[in-house]
């Protein structure tokens, strides 16, 4: 892997900034470079939000991603999807929220959307909303295949507190399986 | 040297990197983005014996690291441009009465509340001179997430040097990147602490302000029975107010004259691929990151470019500069603001034809903008 450019985006409140920081962490500990930058707005919650990660194994100088050069994004709220999709590459991935996201014609020409219901899995199925960034780490993980899933998962549980490890754990392992099922169809 | 693998951003790590250098006191205010630096002194200060103040207002915040600097500890601030905008006033006082101090700010977009969550480096000219009346500035400018470390340690110590507030300054990008920095290990930093001077002799010998003219005051800690007088009033050797001609302007020609005489020791600059350097790019802060960025891609593509980045802003590497722009003739300077390090690059190359690319709607420049700019030129 020379270098993986990721993009998660949301509003502010909703935690992509986390899975940035897990994704960076791991790549670190797994013996290369990782940055994560975040972009947000001055208002607390409800604000449009960004978060970059690079992933390379040479060291990493400029810390944004590059317009055209992101392989992934993952969007859980309309206001951001459109502010930031058209950093994408042509034929990326882009996975959304569909009960909030809801992605043009257009959009699904030039961009692989796919469709998983993010938060309705972290509120539902792992029974805690604020576990959606976990969900949202293992599907892009799982997508992009950018780090070991062990290091990413001991990287992920050394982030939360202890009491919340297996409720994380469960949100890492449907992410991955909503994602498998998604690359399947 | 010894290094260490530390993950964290470039807010955290001036915090470490304070508590590391012995600070002992942080009294501030938070404000966005600067805000982490705060969160996490005010985890490390009690933990290292320490104490972190929030105080009801940046001006408040700035007088309690000011006293507490008073007393002998390592004391520090932080920041953004209105906090500095605010502290200003403070800040002169300690530059007057020559009470060391660092002071950090992590640049957002101004001018007033401007950008509170957005990048800019539009406080460049602000740092030179944040307060009315003659001084030299001491302004450090980190262009990493390690510099972020290794330059507030630095300004620890040449704050004890040079008796006076010493600026560190980030900006929002630098201070929120999250990624690996390799640091100097503790025992290295605590080896390399350089207190301040102290006077040891009969307390009826002691003129705290009765120094050479190249040198700082000799300020004992407060209440440790060596009485001096603490004003920001011109004054004399005991620190009394005074208006006696000769007095004033000694004092104050010995302010600037006490770090203009020693401006090698504060030098500081990175050079990135000059040695066949036929297009000089000069950057700092954040922005290097995307000229060093640039500069690979204009060298894919055969522009031998390369990279002077000042880490001592003001006094600026002055002669270092003027050597570079010298030899080449196409000189471009890359700010998030519109120019405020050009004309100081202008003043020191004497030079008029340096270009410029400069951003101000609080979004980073990117490394193709700058590879677009250097071949239109």
């Amino acid at each position: 892997m020379a270098r993986t450019v990721m993009r998660f985006t949301g509003v502010g409140g909703q935690g992509v900034l986390l899975a940035g920081e897990i994704f960076a962490e791991a790549k670190i500990k797994a013996g290369g470079f990782g940055q994560k930058t975040a972009t947000y707005t001055s208002q607390v919650r409800g604000g449009p939000t960004v978060v970059d990660i690079i992933l390379d194994d040479d060291e990493i100088f400029y810390p944004y991603a590059n317009d055209g050069e992101i392989d992934f994004m993952l969007s859980v709220a309309q206001v951001s999807f459109n502010s930031f999709k058209g950093g994408v590459s042509e034929g990326g991935t882009i996975v959304v929220e569909p009960n909030l996201v809801h992605p043009t014609e257009e959009d699904r020409k030039k961009w692989n959307i796919v469709e998983i219901p993010i938060i309705t899995i972290a509120k539902e199925e792992v029974g805690n909303v604020i576990t959606q960034s976990v969900v949202a780490l293992a599907i892009a993980n799982t997508y992009m295949n950018a780090i070991d899933r062990q290091v990413l998962i001991d990287t992920m549980l050394s982030k939360v507190p202890a009491k919340v490890h297996e409720l994380n754990l469960k949100a890492f392992d449907l992410g991955e399986k909503y994602a498998k099922e998604a690359m399947a169809k | 040297m010894a290094t260490r693998e530390v993950i964290s951003s470039g807010n955290e790590l001036a915090a470490l990197a304070a508590a590391d250098a012995g600070c002992k006191f942080f009294g501030g205010y938070p404000i966005t983005p600067s805000s982490e630096v705060m969160h996490e002194m005010s985890d490390l200060m009690p933990e290292r014996g320490g104490a972190c103040i929030q105080m009801e207002d940046e001006i408040a915040g700035v007088a309690a690291a000011i006293g507490a600097s008073m007393s002998g500890v390592r004391s520090m601030t932080a920041t953004s441009g209105p906090g500095i905008s605010l502290k200003a006033e403070n800040l002169g006082l300690a530059q007057m009465a020559e009470v060391p101090l660092v002071v950090v700010n992590v640049m957002r977009g101004g001018p007033s509340t401007g950008l509170p969550t957005r990048v800019s480096q539009g406080d460049i000219a602000q740092a030179k001179n944040p307060s009315h009346g003659d001084y030299k500035s001491i302004t450090l400018c980190a262009g990493n997430l390690a510099e972020c470390y290794t330059e507030t340690v630095r300004a620890f110590n040449l704050a004890d040097r040079f008796m006076q507030p010493v600026f560190v300054l980030l900006d929002e990008t630098i201070g929120h990147m999250h990624g690996k920095a390799m640091l100097p290990t503790e025992e290295e930093v605590t080896v390399g602490i350089k207190p301040r001077k102290e006077f040891t002799g009969d307390s009826s010998e002691y003129h705290p302000y009765g120094v050479a003219q190249d040198e700082p005051a000799v300020l004992n800690p407060m209440f440790k029975g060596y009485k001096y007088h603490f004003t920001g009033l011109h004054h004399d050797k005991n620190g009394f107010p005074t208006e006696e001609i000769e007095t004033c302007r000694k004092l104050i020609e010995r302010l600037f004259n006490k770090v203009e005489a020693h401006e090698e020791e504060l030098e500081s600059y990175e050079e990135f691929m000059m040695e066949d350097a036929e297009f000089l790019l000069i950057a700092y802060g954040s922005v290097s990151l995307a000229a060093k960025e640039a500069i690979r891609h204009l060298r894919a593509a055969g522009i031998k470019a390369g990279l002077f980045r000042p880490i001592t802003m003001w006094p600026s590497p002055a002669k270092r500069i003027k050597h570079w722009t010298d030899k080449i003739q196409k000189v471009l300077i890359v700010e998030l603001n519109i120019g405020q390090y050009r004309d100081e690059i202008q003043r020191a190359s004497g030079r008029l034809d340096i270009e410029g690319l400069f951003k101000v709607n609080g979004r980073p420049i990117s490394p193709y903008e700058i590879v677009e700019k250097v071949k239109g030129m």
